[in-house]
C-alpha cells in the first residue's frame, strides 16, 4: 500500500511535469502532426523522456532487484498516439535505459515488457485509427495500461531467475504498478485531451474575429490601401481584437492608427521602429512579446506600448504595407491576439489583391473604350468637315453652328470616361453628335427624341448613350437605301429606368470587332457600376428594326 | 470637257463635290446619284467618261458598283473617300485615282490632269472587282438587295434580266454575263444562269435536260452547257 502511495506520488509529480509540457511553447497540437516524421520525432523524444523520468521516479524493492515504476505510462501512451512503431521504440529506449543505467534481476524483463507495452498502444491506435476521437480519451489509456501492466507481470514472471525472486517481485510491484500506472495513463490522456480543446477553442474564436474583420474591411480595402481606408481599417481591427493599439503603414509611412499612442504615432509620420523595417524587407510577421524583445517607441519616451505583432501585407508577392497590433507594456499579449493577426495579415493581404484586380480590370475597360474612341473619329470627323465646308458655301451661319457642335462634341469625347455622367449630360453629347449626322445624311434620316423629363438626372456612366447612338448610325442607318429614321427615348417601367436607341434598318448581326465593340463596353461598365442585373439587350427584327435597351435602377449609383 | 457623274450618299458631299468640278471646267456633270443602285442606272445611261465614285455607302460600296458593270460600259473612275486607310492602299496601285474629302482645288486639278493625259482604255484598267454577293433588284419603285444564294436562277427575255427566288422573281438591270462572273451561278442555257445550291434534281429526256428548283420552278439546259454542268455537279 505504501508503495502504491509512493509510486502515486511519482505519477503525480509526473503528470504536473506533462501539465507544464503541455502549456509551454513547445507544446504543438497533436492531431495534424501525426502522419508527418517530424511530428513522430517529436512524439518520440517527448515519450521517451516521460519513459526513462518513470524510471528515475520509480521506487526500488526487493533489495534494489526492481523498480517499481510508471515507465509504462510513456511507452503505451507513445504507442496509443503515434502506431505500434513508435510504442516500441519508446519502449525500447526507455528499457534500455533500465538496463544500462540501473541495473538489478527484472531489468532485463521489465525492458522487454515496456516495449511490448508500447507494441499493444500502437496495436490499439491502429485497430481505432479510423476513429481518433474514440482513440484519444482517458478510458482507452486505462484499460490499455491496465492490460499492458498485467502482461508485464508474467513477463517478469517468466523472465526472472530464479524463480522464487520474480515471485517476490511480483508481489512487491504487481499491486502498485496495475493500479497506479493505468490511472495515470488515463490523467496523461485528460490533460492532453483539455489541453488539445483549449487550443481549438483558441482557434475557433481567432477565426471567428477574422472573419469578422474581413466583413468589415472587404468593403473598404476595395479602395485600395491610402490614408482614408487605413484609418479605418486599424479601428476595425481594433475593434475586434481589442489590443491596446493598432497601426496600418504602407512601406514608409504610417498611413493609420488607432488606440493607445495616436498622439505620436500621427498617419504619414516615416516609419520608425526597425522591426516593422524588418517585416517588410523579410516579408514576415514579427512578433516582439515585451519580455524577451521589447518593442521601444523610438518616436516618443513616454510611450506606454511595449509589445507588438507585426505582419506583412502583400500583392502578388511583393510588401505593400504592414497591419501591427500593439498591448501596452503592463498587458501580456494575447496567445489569440497572436494568431488572429498572422491570419489577419494573409486575410487582409488577399482584400489588397481584389481591390488590385478591379482596379486592374476597369483600367482595362477604360483603354477599351479610349481605343475604341480612337477608332470611331477619323471618318466622322473628315465626313463631317466636308458636310461643313460645302455648307459653308450656301450657308454661313449654319456651318459655323455645326462646328460649335463639332467642337462640343469633341470637347465632350474627352471627358474623363471614368467619371459619371447623368442622361441629361448624355443628351447633350449626343445631340452634337446628331447635329452633324442629320446634316450629312440630309433629306434621308430623322431622329426622334423622347424622354422622361425626371429621368434627366439619372446617373449612369460617361459615354453610356453616345456610343449606341454611333451605332445605329454606323451600322444600320447609314446603310439603308431608304428613309432612316432613329428614335432615342428614357422611361420608367416597374422601378427601373429604359433608355432605348431604335433605328428601323434592323441591320443588328452579332457584334463585328469594332461594331461590338463599342456596346460591349457599356454593358461591361454599367453592369461594374450597378450589378449584373442591369446593362444592355438588343431586339432585332431584320430588316425592320433594331432596339438597344439599356437597363439603369432609377436610385442612381450604389458604388 | 469629260462627261462627269457624281456619286455619293451625302447630300453635301455631292454639292461640294460639283462646285468643285464645275469650278475647274473641265467636266460636264451628267448626273449625282445617292446610291450605288441609282449609279448603275445612270452610268448605263449617262456612258460618262468619268465618275467619281465614293466607296462607303449603303447597302452597296463603290467597289461592288464596280464589279456589277460590264468591262465595256466601264468608265474611269476617281474614288473619293472621306478616310479608308485599307480601301486607299488597297486601289492605290491600281487605280486611275483616288481624292480624300475634304477635296482641295490643287489636288482636284492634279486628277483632272492624269485623266486627260491618260487614254480612255488605260484609265480603266485593273480596278479592284469584288464578288457580288447581293444582287440589286426592282420592286414596284424601291429596291431590293436579293442575296445570292437565295436565287434559284436567273434568265434573260426581251423585257431584260430576272432573278428568279422561290418567293418570285424580280427584274435586274445587271447583265447575265456579270453575274455569271462576279455571282457565282453556272450558265446552263443561253438565257439562264442557274444556283448550283438550289438544284433539286436534273431530268433527262432525249438528250434533253431540265433542271427543277428547290422550289419546284424548271430550268432548261442546252446541249451545250450540258457537259459542263454534269462536271460541275459530279454525276
Amino acid at each position: 500500500m505504501k508503495l502504491a502511495v509512493q509510486l502515486t506520488e511519482a505519477l503525480c509529480v509526473f503528470v504536473v511535469i506533462f501539465y507544464l509540457y503541455c502549456r509551454s511553447p513547445a507544446f504543438r497540437p497533436l492531431k495534424p502532426d501525426w502522419p508527418r516524421p517530424r511530428g513522430k520525432v517529436r512524439l518520440y523524444l517527448v515519450f521517451s523522456g516521460i519513459a526513462i523520468l518513470g524510471n528515475y521516479l520509480g521506487v526500488p524493492v526487493v533489495g534494489g532487484q526492481a523498480i517499481v515504476n510508471a515507465r509504462a505510462v510513456g511507452s503505451t501512451l507513445a504507442g496509443l498516439l503515434g502506431g505500434p512503431i513508435l510504442g516500441m521504440l519508446v519502449g525500447a529506449t526507455a528499457g534500455v535505459h533500465r538496463v544500462t543505467a540501473l541495473s538489478g534481476a527484472a531489468a532485463f524483463p521489465g525492458a522487454v515488457a515496456t516495449t511490448l507495452e508500447g507494441l499493444l498502444g500502437g496495436a490499439v491506435h491502429v485497430a481505432m485509427r479510423r476513429r481518433p476521437e474514440r482513440l484519444m480519451t482517458p478510458a482507452v489509456a486505462f484499460a490499455t495500461t491496465l492490460v499492458g501492466e498485467i502482461l508485464h507481470m508474467g513477463i517478469v514472471l517468466l523472465l526472472t531467475q530464479p524463480h522464487e525472486q520474480a515471485i517476490a517481485i511480483v508481489k512487491a510491484i504487481a499491486g502498485p504498478m496495475v493500479i497506479a500506472n493505468p490511472i495515470g495513463a488515463a490523467l496523461f490522456m485528460a490533460v492532453l485531451l483539455e489541453r488539445q480543446r483549449e487550443q481549438d477553442r483558441v482557434a475557433a474564436t481567432s477565426s471567428a474575429r477574422a472573419l469578422k474583420v474581413a466583413d468589415r474591411t472587404l468593403r473598404l480595402l476595395a479602395r485600395g490601401l491610402d490614408q482614408a481606408s487605413a484609418g479605418e481599417l486599424a479601428a476595425i481591427v481594433k475593434d475586434e481584437t481589442g489590443v491596446g493599439a493598432v497601426g496600418v503603414t504602407d512601406t514608409e509611412r504610417v498611413l493609420g492608427w488607432a488606440g493607445i499612442g495616436g498622439d505620436h504615432h500621427r498617419p504619414g509620420a516615416p516609419i520608425a521602429s526597425p522591426y516593422t523595417r524588418q517585416s517588410i524587407a523579410d516579408n514576415a510577421v514579427v512578433f516582439a512579446d515585451g519580455v524577451r524583445q521589447v518593442y521601444d517607441c523610438t518616436v516618443s519616451p513616454t510611450c506606454q506600448l511595449g509589445s507588438v505583432l507585426i505582419a506583412p501585407l502583400q500583392v502578388d508577392g511583393v510588401v505593400v504595407g504592414t497591419v501591427q497590433l500593439f498591448e501596452t507594456r503592463g498587458r501580456r499579449f494575447l496567445n489569440m491576439n497572436r494568431s488572429l493577426g498572422e491570419g489577419l495579415g494573409a486575410v487582409l493581404s488577399s482584400q489588397l489583391l481584389i481591390a488590385r484586380y478591379q482596379e486592374q480590370k476597369s483600367l482595362l475597360v477604360m483603354s477599351e473604350l479610349k481605343l475604341a474612341q480612337a477608332q470611331v473619329n477619323p471618318h466622322f470627323l473628315f465626313n463631317a468637315l466636308n458636310t461643313i465646308i460645302a455648307i459653308l458655301r450656301r450657308d454661313a451661319d449654319r456651318a459655323r453652328d455645326l462646328l460649335i457642335h463639332l467642337s462640343n462634341f469633341f470637347r465632350k469625347n474627352l471627358k474623363r470616361s471614368s467619371d459619371l455622367s447623368t442622361l441629361e449630360e448624355e443628351l447633350e453629347h449626343v445631340r452634337a453628335y446628331l447635329e452633324i449626322e442629320k446634316a450629312r445624311f440630309e433629306g434621308r434620316i430623322l431622329v426622334e427624341t423622347d424622354v422622361d423629363p425626371e429621368l434627366l438626372s439619372l446617373q449612369m456612366p460617361a459615354f453610356t448613350l453616345q456610343p449606341l447612338v454611333e451605332n445605329a448610325f454606323k451600322h444600320g442607318l447609314s446603310e439603308t437605301l431608304g428613309a432612316g429614321r432613329a428614335t432615342i427615348r428614357a422611361y420608367r417601367e416597374d422601378g427601373v429606368a429604359l433608355i432605348e436607341v431604335e433605328d428601323n434598318a434592323g441591320a443588328w448581326t452579332e457584334p463585328r470587332q469594332r461594331a461590338g465593340l463599342g456596346m460591349h463596353i457599356v454593358d461591361k461598365r454599367v453592369k461594374n457600376l450597378f450589378g449584373e442585373a442591369f446593362g444592355l439587350s438588343v431586339t432585332c427584327v431584320p430588316h425592320e428594326l433594331t432596339r438597344v435597351t439599356v437597363r439603369l435602377p432609377t436610385k442612381g449609383a450604389t458604388a | 470637257m469629260m462627261s462627269a457623274l457624281i456619286v455619293d450618299d451625302e447630300l453635301h458631299a455631292r454639292d461640294e463635290l460639283e462646285s468643285l468640278l464645275v469650278e475647274t471646267s473641265a467636266f460636264k456633270i451628267v448626273g449625282r446619284c445617292g446610291n450605288a443602285v441609282e449609279a448603275l442606272h445612270a452610268i448605263r445611261m449617262e456612258r460618262p467618261d468619268v465618275v467619281f465614285l465614293d466607296i462607303q455607302m449603303p447597302a452597296i460600296s463603290g467597289f461592288e458598283l464596280l464589279s456589277m458593270l460590264e468591262d465595256d460600259e466601264l468608265p474611269a473612275v476617281v474614288f473619293v473617300t472621306a478616310h479608308d486607310a485599307f480601301a486607299v492602299r488597297a486601289f492605290e496601285e491600281r487605280a486611275l485615282d483616288y481624292l480624300l474629302k475634304p477635296v482641295s482645288r490643287e489636288r482636284l486639278a492634279k486628277t483632272v490632269e492624269r485623266l486627260r493625259t491618260l487614254p480612255g482604255v488605260e484609265a480603266r484598267r485593273g480596278y479592284p472587282r469584288a464578288e457580288i454577293k447581293r444582287i440589286p433588284c426592282l420592286v414596284a419603285r424601291a429596291i431590293k438587295l436579293v442575296d445570292v444564294p437565295d436565287v434559284e436562277f436567273v434568265k434573260s427575255s426581251d423585257a431584260g434580266v430576272y432573278v428568279v427566288t422561290a418567293k418570285g422573281e424580280l427584274f435586274t438591270e445587271l447583265t447575265l454575263r456579270v453575274l455569271e462572273e462576279r455571282g457565282r451561278l453556272v450558265r446552263c442555257h443561253k438565257q439562264f444562269l442557274v444556283n448550283i445550291d438550289q438544284v433539286d434534281e436534273i431530268r433527262i429526256e432525249e438528250g434533253l435536260a431540265v433542271i427543277r428548283t428547290r422550289s419546284g420552278q424548271q430550268v432548261p439546259v442546252s446541249r451545250r452547257h450540258l457537259p459542263g454542268l454534269r462536271e460541275l455537279l459530279e454525276i
